[in-house]
């Protein structure tokens, strides 16, 4: 038995890039800089949990073999987002000669749109002087928020949010591994909840497994305050049939009995909406306006009720024009 | 080692796409007086300028002191650093120093508080060769930038970059079809860098490459703001527009001016103040997620201006010649004649003794009628330039005569100072020969008291001897 219950995210953290889902694309190049033990600066982009950070850790560990934790080091440029950090601490590990029989070091810098723009013009500078000793990854969500030169000084490698199967697949094998059953209707819930981000859908796993060794669909909307999706519909089309009352009467369900919060209502609204199929266009921007009013309104302290009930009644207009 | 520092170039003769640029620096090196002015070149990344620079130290023979943003850049660390060497000269030989500061403009920081003064003090007394480099030369403070004379940097042509690539890859012993050449070449938009990065990615491990290998190592499988919209405004269904705006890297405001500058060419009148009802609930949207940094707002602000306008166009058949916002043009004029205004009304206000914004607010137009009499004298008075004359009189062309008259009456005095102390400098050598010429004729005798017409003689040449030597020490 576990002492201490460990994190599936870290447990189950790819060790080498052969094991990384998803990103065949990514995989393939980095594989072929660790083939040639050469490699250019790197700039990873895309959103949350789709590999940016396992990648990099991979690609140091079956660059540099035993020596990789010394060769390598990861800063988060949210905690610290000056100049100074790029002057003292960044300065101070990419000077220094690499260790063992590696010839160069790798920072890899997380978030780096967070550094200020003071902060990313120290750094191109570093980057081409140390280029000999120590090569950068840099890590961020917009690319559009990394300043040209420095974008022009790094191959950029764009990584997707995952698709479906990817997700399900690792799911499933972590699943495998823990000894644990996954309904199919779960792991279409997993993707549903997790939208591309391994992060998320690992999280919901080990939530929902915690609380049964049997994940089922109820569960995973359960652990990560969802609503199934066939509520959502229900609800919609309850309002846009002008039927308020029964559609105020979900709504209530769902926000007391089930404890969503509102804004994880709204959305999850959104997505049901613009996803749409059926919707006339002109009425679904209609109603995308409503909901970024009502979303707006909420988050300026409004209160949540209210605002809610008013959005549902608004809806109920726009479906009867 | 990466490719973009291994094949970094070498000499100035090796710097690609920019000749103009090249000769001049050559030009400027090659008749360089402590007296010329520091050079800026100014230009996107990756097309050479620091190449450049590093470059003509090694063809001058020069030693390199280089400045950049990863150094902290405060004015002590500025004088500490550069000021002397700017200043006195290397201990041995006469070899120059060639002083590169990169990224001036990256200076107006916190960190690097005081940084552009210490730079403009810099230039004004260095007796080094200095190179400025900067991006955008509008970001360059302006004290710095009139002491320059600026060098631009243009993108780097397709044909230009498709040549060098072909060299490395002949130097690297990598196949490489002309469609990946072409490929590379015109997806790194005249950025040589991002080419020889991208050349290197896709050729990592491998022997040969083509146009597919290229795709899939970098950037150019996403949207472009012309996929974006052009589908706006084609109908494109809801799914496409969704996925265009997700994978198109401009970011939402500018994306919505994109937009926006389409819309006034809509035909019917009832569409197009639709139209402009949705982008301007984008605009609100956007505003709020600034102002309140509540980034889901986001996703709204783009449903509007995507979804939105494109539900309003529906059906009108509206095919849009798709141009970039054209307020970027207006913006960057605004922005200089901004700082014209401003670093004009810094002048007078100092002239004046009055607060810049009095100036601004009150001044103006008084003292637009005292220039008006008399433009070169307020010119000079006021050290001002002809952007700032033309502010002041509202007419360009009095503005240079100005300018022109101005610099025209410092030549002329520059050309008097100096002919006179030529002048004074003969007429100090025949004092001498003259002097030499008694000794000769007279041998010393002490007893006799000197004559008095003698003293006269006596005493300038002394005097005068004395202030060129120390000129001279001053010089090397």
């Amino acid at each position: 038995m576990d002492v201490s219950p460990e994190i599936w995210i870290e447990k189950y953290r790819p060790k080498n890039l052969a094991e990384v889902v998803g990103q065949q694309d990514v995989v393939e190049r980095l594989r072929s800089y660790v083939a040639t033990k050469a490699l250019p600066h790197l700039l990873f982009t895309g959103s949350a949990g789709v590999g940016k950070t396992t990648c990099a850790v991979a690609l140091a560990r079956e660059m540099f073999g035993d020596t990789w934790n010394m060769n390598f080091r990861e800063l988060n440029a949210s905690d610290e987002r000056g100049i100074d950090v790029v002057r003292n601490q960044i300065k101070q590990f990419a000077r220094t000669a690499p260790l063992g029989d590696a010839t160069f070091k790798i920072l890899f810098l997380d978030e780096a749109d967070a550094l200020t723009q003071d902060a990313q013009a120290a750094l191109r500078r570093t980057m081409e002087n140390y280029a000999e000793t120590c090569r950068f990854i840099l890590s961020c969500n917009y690319s559009s928020k990394i300043i040209d030169p420095i974008q022009s000084r790094c191959a950029i490698y764009r990584f997707r949010p995952l698709t479906d199967e990817a997700i399900s697949e690792e799911i499933g094998r972590i699943a495998k591994k823990e000894g644990i059953t996954v309904d199919e209707g779960a792991y279409v819930a997993i993707t549903y909840v997790s939208l591309g981000d391994m992060r998320k859908a690992i999280n919901a796993l080990q939530g929902a497994a915690i609380v049964s060794d049997h994940v089922t669909a109820e569960n995973i909307y359960a652990i990560t305050s969802n609503a199934k999706p066939q509520e959502i519909t229900d609800l919609l089309s309850r309002c846009l049939e002008g039927d308020f009352e029964t559609a105020e009467r979900m709504l209530h369900g769902l926000m007391y009995d089930k404890g969503i919060a509102p804004n994880e209502l709204l959305n999850q609204l959104y997505r049901e909406i613009s996803r749409s199929e059926t919707l006339d266009r002109r009425l679904k921007v209609d109603l995308i306006d409503h909901l970024g009013e009502a979303d707006f309104r909420m988050s300026e302290g409004a209160d949540t009720d209210i605002q809610m009930d008013a959005l549902l009644a608004r809806i109920v207009r726009a479906g009867m024009n | 080692m990466d490719w973009a520092e291994k094949y970094r170039p070498m000499h100035l003769a090796d710097i690609l796409g920019n000749g103009s640029a090249v000769r001049q620096i050559v030009d400027w090196a090659k008749t360089w007086t402590p007296d010329s002015r520091p050079l800026l070149f100014t230009g996107k990344p990756g097309i050479g300028k620091t190449s450049a620079a590093l470059a003509l130290a090694r063809d001058m023979g020069w030693e390199v002191l280089e400045l950049n943003a990863s150094d902290a850049r405060t004015k002590a660390i500025i004088e500490r650093v550069a000021g002397n060497s700017s200043t006195t000269t290397s201990l041995f030989g006469a070899g120059r120093k060639l002083i590169i500061i990169d990224e001036v403009d990256n200076l107006e920081g916190n960190a690097d508080r005081g940084g552009a003064r210490a730079i403009a003090d810099i230039l004004k007394e260095a007796k080094q060769p200095i190179v400025l480099i900067a991006n955008d030369a509008y970001g360059v403070s302006d004290s710095i930038r009139r002491l320059c004379d600026p060098v631009p940097f243009r993108a780097i042509g397709v044909s230009t970059l498709q040549k060098r690539m072909k060299e490395i890859c002949r130097l690297e012993d990598i196949a490489c079809g002309e469609d990946a050449l072409s490929a590379i070449a015109e997806s790194s938009a005249g950025d040589m860098r991002t080419a020889v990065n991208m050349l290197f990615g896709s050729s990592t491990g491998k022997t040969s490459i083509s146009a597919g290998d290229i795709n899939t190592a970098q950037k150019d499988e996403r949207a472009t703001i012309f996929d974006l919209v052009g589908g706006v405004f084609a109908g494109a269904p809801d799914r496409e527009l969704q996925k265009l705006s997700f994978e198109c890297d401009e970011k939402p405001d500018s994306v919505m001016q994109w937009i926006e500058e389409s819309i006034p060419l809509m035909h019917d009148p009832k569409r197009r103040i639709r139209a402009y009802g949705r982008i301007s609930r984008a605009d609100v949207y956007l505003g709020r997620t600034m102002r309140r940094q509540y980034f889901t707002l986001w996703r709204y602000a783009t449903s509007m201006m995507t979804l939105g306008v494109a539900s309003e166009n529906a059906g009108a058949g509206f095919r849009t010649r798709i141009m970039p916002p054209s307020r970027w043009k207006r913006m960057s004029t605004a922005k200089k004649q901004k700082t014209v205004r401003r670093t004009l009304a810094a002048s007078l206000a100092e002239g004046y003794s009055i607060p810049e914004s009095q100036i601004q607010s009150q001044y103006l137009d008084l003292l637009s009628r005292f220039a008006e009499k008399d433009p070169a004298a307020f010119c000079e008075r006021h050290n001002l330039d002809v952007d700032q004359m033309t502010i002041i009189l509202h007419d360009k062309a009095a503005a240079a005569a100005a300018v022109k008259t101005v610099q025209q009456a410092a030549k002329e005095r520059d050309m008097k100072v100096k002919k006179m102390a030529a002048s004074k400098k003969a007429e100090m050598r025949k004092l001498e020969e003259q002097l030499e010429a008694l000794r000769m004729q007279e041998p010393p005798v002490p007893e006799t008291p000197p004559a008095a017409e003698e003293l006269p003689l006596e005493e300038p040449p002394d005097e005068k001897k004395l202030a060129p030597k120390q000129a001279t020490l001053d010089f090397f």
